[in-house]
């Protein structure tokens, strides 16, 4: 049988060659299918989606910084309507190409026409917050309330999503939203959340986590955009469970009423997990209330002689049961 | 490896090709079934959140333990030296107990305690070398080094974990540089990883975690070579700053400049080329990024045109290369062309997808407002965001 495989190469995964070779020869594959497998399996045929998905990212990610480093540094000689205009125009053809090629609004989860659509989509969405943003510099609409271009353009942003079903662009509208509030969650966070928060920022997170996962809940119960579940849950568990553990750890005087909602709301999200089958809810309630525990038993042994080990110990033997929790709620969860 | 830890891969392999298959739409649910009776893979396997959470709380435990203990005893340093090299040991031995049973060792508890036994044990070794022996710090970071090669060398060929393969090549890259002559030594080790990892990659004999391992020395190994020969390390001596003896610049050979400004330009289109000849697709991958990396060499000796203009081009370039092999390859005959294609296969798509929003989200995610009371409108100070610039006005 010619295999087709890659150039100058022996068999490639031989453990899944000899396996499809095996399946043929019982009857579970049909020759078709063991073909088609036995090629992919050599090489014979390689995908790269993967390798054009970077090109793509890599490519947007330049284009936009390229524009903002012109912007930064040319503006003045170039004058401030040229510039809005010119990112305005860019973001228009962008937005115009994703309206000709994307689908028809659904509720569902709708297929991108092509590898590109999400990026370009990102692109012209990135281009009209940036003028955005410049418009609101330099030409001073909102005022002293500049800071809510944040939220025009985190509204464009969700528009953008619902649109032309993008995650990205929702997982953009949501951190813009909270970056409106001061919030950061991006994987590399500001300090928003850290050490020394303030009370209103603390509110904001809650507020804000509480909606998102609010709209999580409504998503996939009234089976508008299901799939965005998933961007709307992290995001909000982040912010609701960071929100109250920034209580827990920083605020001294009242600490037990925000231990006490935090576990509250930790297994509550874990009970809603276990019987969604949701495993990532289940490990950030469980990571939160765990964090929080150990608070908890460092608190007696502020001062004293043992005042190091012993709360290291038990932080060890809570870990254990945490351990068993995790074991007992694998085997029992539909999503392993 | 154990023989039976080889097997439980190989079936763990098939049985992911399987997943894919049917994930595809390629066969039906009975022949899935089918294929996991034939070919039954006795580990449990948690998903990866699992497998993460399972891991990082074994560290929590491992470490409190640890801190609780080394606070108790710790009168004098050796005491110290001795806890953590216990410490490590029992990791040790913990792993090669979990590794053993199908039930425990895809939990990630046993990669947990494998990188912690490695590591407490080098700290150990390194604490007992400075403290205990009274070598001097160059002389300890090369038996450390030592170490440190074998130590995840031996980790990676009994566990066949890639990371340990990794570590081993990094810590033998390290050692070589401090060498005299590193930077040539980087070439020759380089090569020689390379030529060797290379030959085994598809080497049916080998588990599929060695095998994984040999993509991963194979790709150091080319970035050995690289490293060594990039025009823009030659000049900056960036591996003569690792040597134990400060660089000497004037024994720079004739002609290195030249040759190294030729492999600059070389190597990438090489990489690329062999990668797109064997179709596989980390070697494209690690051309390409040798190619971002040769046009910033580039860009860092010959400024032809602003900044801005060269981030703003080569970004649309990316993009329409990107846009052009995605529509040649759609609209070639069977949507393939030379053995690629733009099609998932029988990847997941769908997971694919959602990891891509973390990426986006943490490269544009605009910067929060400062917090307090609503600031005001700050002129020439103010920010622009949301678009990836970061810059001030």
């Amino acid at each position: 049988m010619a295999h087709g495989g890659a150039p100058g190469s022996r068999d490639v995964n031989r453990d899944v060659v000899r396996a499809i070779g095996r399946l043929r020869a019982d009857g579970v594959l049909s020759a078709g299918q063991a073909d088609l497998f036995d090629r992919v399996a050599r090489r014979g045929l390689v995908s790269v989606r993967f390798e054009i998905r970077a090109l793509l990212y890599a490519g947007v990610l330049l284009v936009t910084s390229g524009v903002g480093v012109l912007v930064a540094q040319h503006h003045q000689e170039i004058g401030p309507v040229a510039v809005a205009t010119g990112l305005l125009l860019a973001a228009a053809i962008c937005l115009l190409w994703v309206a000709r090629r994307g689908a028809p609004f659904s509720w569902g989860e709708v297929p991108s026409p092509s590898v590109a659509f999400d990026y370009v989509l990102l692109l012209g969405l990135l281009l009209l917050a940036a003028a955005l943003a410049y418009g609101e510099v330099q030409f001073t609409v909102l005022g002293p309330r500049w800071a809510h271009h944040l939220l025009i353009v985190a509204a464009a942003y969700l528009l953008a999503a619902y649109r032309w079903d993008s995650r990205t662009a929702l997982g953009l509208a949501l951190t813009t939203l909270a970056a409106w509030r001061g919030l950061s969650i991006s994987l590399v966070p500001a300090a928003t959340l850290g050490p020394g928060v303030a009370a209103d920022l603390r509110a904001s997170a809650i507020a804000l986590g509480a909606l998102y996962a609010g709209a999580a809940a409504l998503s996939a119960r009234l089976g508008r955009k299901a799939h965005f579940e998933e961007v709307f849950a992290n995001a909000g568990l982040v912010l609701l469970l960071g929100g109250l553990l920034s209580g827990v750890l920083e605020d001294y005087r009242a600490w037990t009423l925000w231990l006490g909602a935090l576990l509250v709301v930790a297994g509550g999200v874990m009970a809603v997990a276990f019987r969604l089958g949701r495993s990532l809810y289940f490990a950030a309630g469980l990571v939160a209330a765990y964090v929080a525990l150990v608070r908890v038993l460092f608190e007696p042994f502020r001062y004293g002689r043992h005042a190091d080990s012993i709360p290291l110990l038990l932080a060890a033997l809570l870990g254990a049961a945490v351990l068993g929790v995790i074991f007992w709620a694998h085997r029992r969860m539909r999503d392993r | 490896m154990r023989r039976e830890a080889i097997a439980w891969e190989r079936a763990a392999e098939v049985n992911a090709a399987a997943r894919g298959w049917r994930r595809a739409g390629a066969i039906d649910d009975a022949t899935h079934r089918r294929i996991r009776e034939a070919f039954p893979d006795p580990c449990v396997t948690p998903g990866a959140v699992w497998r993460v959470l399972t891991g990082a709380m074994v560290a929590a435990i491992v470490l409190c333990t640890l801190a609780a203990m080394a606070l108790s005893v710790w009168r004098s340093a050796t005491q110290l030296q001795v806890v953590l090299l216990v410490w490590g040991a029992a990791c040790l031995v913990a792993t090669e107990a979990l590794e053993a049973s199908p039930r425990s060792a895809r939990r990630g508890a046993a990669g947990a305690t494998s990188v912690l036994g490695v590591g407490l044990f080098l700290l150990g070794s390194g604490l007992t070398l400075v403290e205990t022996v009274g070598l001097r710090d160059d002389d300890a970071i090369d038996v450390l080094l030592v170490a440190a090669v074998l130590t995840c060398g031996l980790a990676a060929w009994r566990w066949g974990g890639p990371l340990f393969a990794g570590l081993a090549a990094g810590a033998l890259l390290c050692g070589l540089a401090r060498l005299p002559q590193g930077r040539l030594l980087w070439l020759l080790a380089g090569a020689a990883l390379t030529g060797a990892a290379a030959g085994r990659l598809d080497d049916g004999r080998l588990a599929p975690s060695h095998r994984l391992g040999a993509a991963v020395l194979t790709v150091l190994g080319i970035g050995a070579v690289y490293a060594a020969a990039n025009v823009y390390s030659l000049d900056e001596g960036v591996l003569e700053h690792l040597a134990r003896l400060a660089p000497s610049r004037e024994s720079l050979p004739r002609g290195a400049r030249l040759a190294a400004g030729a492999a600059t330009a070389l190597l990438p289109p090489a990489v690329l080329a062999w990668g797109l000849g064997s179709r596989r697709t980390f070697l494209l991958d690690t051309g390409i990024v040798l190619l971002a990396l040769s046009v910033l060499t580039l860009r860092h000796y010959v400024q032809v045109a602003p900044l801005w203009v060269v981030l703003t081009l080569s970004g649309a370039l990316l993009v329409i290369l990107a846009l052009a092999v995605e529509r040649a390859l759609r609209r070639a005959r069977a949507g393939e062309f030379a053995g690629y294609t733009a099609e998932p296969l029988f990847s997941d798509e769908r997971r694919q997808q959602a990891l891509q929003v973390l990426p986006v989200v943490a490269a544009f995610a605009p910067e929060a407002r400062a917090p307090g009371p609503d600031p005001g409108f700050a002129g020439e100070g103010g920010r622009f965001g949301g678009g990836g610039a970061q810059e001030k006005f």
